[in-house]
């Protein structure tokens, strides 16, 4: 996946860059992004597996309502990563379950 | 203590109405939404809109939002940003939380403009990541400026399927079939239209039968549907694909309103269960009015004047306007919304809103 | 074929609230109850009207018949701690630059 190069009508600007680390690796985003849009320009798509059947869960709504995008965010679990933006130096890891015993919102 | 005149919740077209109208004519608002930027949908709104010249026909959503947000500065509307509202109680206070701290507020009147959440179905698979709501990848496309995958099928035929197809395709997605269960295409001709000449095929009468992928989408299975809604065996064939959308429809957010005792209604076609409400958006909570999406879903030029009604209505409840000029400005809002309720689809519409107080 | 997920929170399967449907369950509540359907993180904002309809079709009643299930404040999840601080306090006046 990628960052959109040409589009019709949008206007695209350049956004400064913003390092992040994912499950230790680094990464390049953008100023202005979502984690969830960040980790998705990358191809990572699987954000946590669940607690109870330990599956894969992503993106699915995309404004902060369903809680399946959550992941671990300087070690906060169960952050909405489709409304979190990334900052300079954000530690983000795969959230395992309920991602410790702190689990709320 | 904090006290407004007036507390909307929500900062799409609807909350942004209500707290100009309400500002403008001098009132204490407070316009509160969960998300750092206000705006709501409107700024993934990439097509040019529909209507009159009042309704900023030709004009693209975001660029209404841009308008909007400055006619509530102008009218010393006060902002508040990244405030998930939690709850709501019969003293006229809401709580909401920065999610660090939580804040309680007072309002003489409340309006709520929460808008709507997209629906969910589920099928076997419909938990992958690569599945999502037609909005997701709306937001992803439009405002995050990212492609949400390479190779995607959409599940629904209605306005908002057919429009997010057309921009995914704009966005350089390969859209593969616009599935839709229902036996017609349920939106508007001219977006059915744009997707059909990109090639796309739009399949009624089909349906998901399941998502297939190990630990991402990788493609989904698809069945045509008898006369009885069964899916045909023989039917089935798979679509190699990495996302999945889907566009079943949208949940007015009634919960706030729930919570805070306004009496619900069912509506089928506004979407489903909403706070019975008057043509004066006022709901049987005398200190609560709604608008938008909430009150029944419609579209981002009908939200917009349903919350001018609303902030007008909270704007004469305060003494801020005359009677003969608070009468003279619904009826202006009024035929408004009545101009944007034509056609087949606006007419049903308007025929729901109008019983939508008997019910 | 994989389950079918219904509440996508808890991960109550179509199979499991049938089940309990079966076993008497008739309400939202009394769903959630036996299943945990709705009573996860997102309180039910996805699934209630999928279960609602399982229930209508089940019952061969309207599905208003079974929304809006119990909806009480708080209406999103938050920390007892932030709860029980709220505090009567004012939003910044000075709006972020660049933002209005």
């Amino acid at each position: 996946m990628q960052y959109l190069t040409e589009h019709p009508i949008l206007p695209l600007e350049e956004r400064p860059v913003v390092h992040i680390t994912v499950d230790g690796c680094p990464i390049e985003a953008r100023l202005g992004d979502t984690i969830a849009a960040a980790l998705t320009t990358h191809g990572i798509r699987v954000f946590r597996h669940t607690a109870k059947r330990r599956q894969p869960r992503g993106i699915f709504c995309g404004i902060g309502q369903c809680t399946d995008c959550v992941m671990v965010v300087d070690g906060k679990p169960n952050v909405r990563t489709c409304v979190t933006r990334v900052r300079e130096g954000m530690v983000i890891q795969t959230q395992e379950g309920n991602g410790g015993n702190c689990g709320t919102l | 203590m904090e006290r407004y005149d007036v507390i909307v919740v929500g900062a799409g077209p609807a909350g942004l109405g209500a707290a100009i109208e309400a500002g403008r004519a001098g009132a204490r608002v407070l316009l509160l939404d969960e998300h750092d930027r206000p705006g709501g949908q409107l700024f993934k709104q990439i097509h040019k809109f529909f209507g009159s010249q009042a309704h900023h026909a030709g004009t693209r959503g975001y660029a209404i939002g841009q308008m909007l947000l400055q006619e509530a500065a102008e009218a010393g509307v006060t902002l508040g940003l990244g405030q998930r509202v939690w709850g709501i109680f019969p003293d006229g206070s809401v709580t909401s939380t920065d999610e660090t701290t939580s804040t309680r507020r007072w309002g003489n009147y409340l309006v709520l403009a929460t808008g709507a959440a997209e629906r969910a179905v589920s099928f076997p698979g419909c938990t992958l990541p690569g599945v999502m709501t037609a909005g997701a990848a709306q937001t992803l496309v439009n405002l995050q400026h990212v492609l949400p995958g390479r190779e995607a099928v959409m599940v629904g035929a209605g306005n908002v399927g057919l429009i997010v197809s057309y921009q995914l395709l704009q966005a350089g997605v390969q859209v593969q079939a616009v599935v839709e269960a229902m036996p017609e295409i349920t939106g508007y001709a001219v977006h059915a239209g744009k997707v059909q000449r990109a090639g796309v095929p739009i399949l009624t009468g089909h349906t998901v039968v399941q998502a297939l992928g190990d630990s991402c989408l990788e493609g989904v299975e698809l069945a045509a549907l008898d006369a009885a809604g069964q899916p045909i065996p023989d039917s089935r064939r798979l679509l190699p694909c990495d996302t999945l959308c889907l566009a079943v429809g949208l949940n007015p957010r009634m919960e706030l309103a729930a919570a805070a005792q306004c009496e619900l209604v069912w509506s089928g076609p506004l979407g489903g269960l909403l706070p019975r409400h008057n043509a004066r958006m006022e709901t049987s909570n005398p200190h609560i009015l709604v608008a938008g999406d909430l009150a029944g879903i419609e579209e981002a030029s009908t939200a917009l004047d349903e919350g001018r009604m609303a902030g007008l209505g909270c704007a004469y409840k305060l003494g801020l306007l005359d009677p003969a000029v608070y009468s003279r400005r619904c009826q202006e809002v009024q035929d408004r919304l009545d101009s944007l309720r034509q056609g087949p689809f606006g007419a049903r519409r308007r025929t729901a809103k109008e019983e939508v107080f008997f019910l | 074929m994989s389950e079918e997920i219904v509440c996508r929170c808890e991960e109550v399967t179509r199979e499991e609230i049938v089940a309990a449907i079966r076993q008497g369950a008739s309400t939202l509540d009394e769903v959630k109850q036996r299943t945990r359907a709705g009573m996860g993180f997102c309180q039910g904002r996805t699934c209630r009207r999928l279960v609602a309809q399982m229930l209508s079709v089940y019952y061969s009643l309207p599905i208003d018949r079974f929304l809006p299930g119990s909806i009480r404040v708080p209406i999103t999840p938050i920390r007892l701690k932030l709860l029980a601080e709220t505090a009567e306090g004012c939003v910044d006046e000075e709006l972020p630059e660049g933002q209005l």
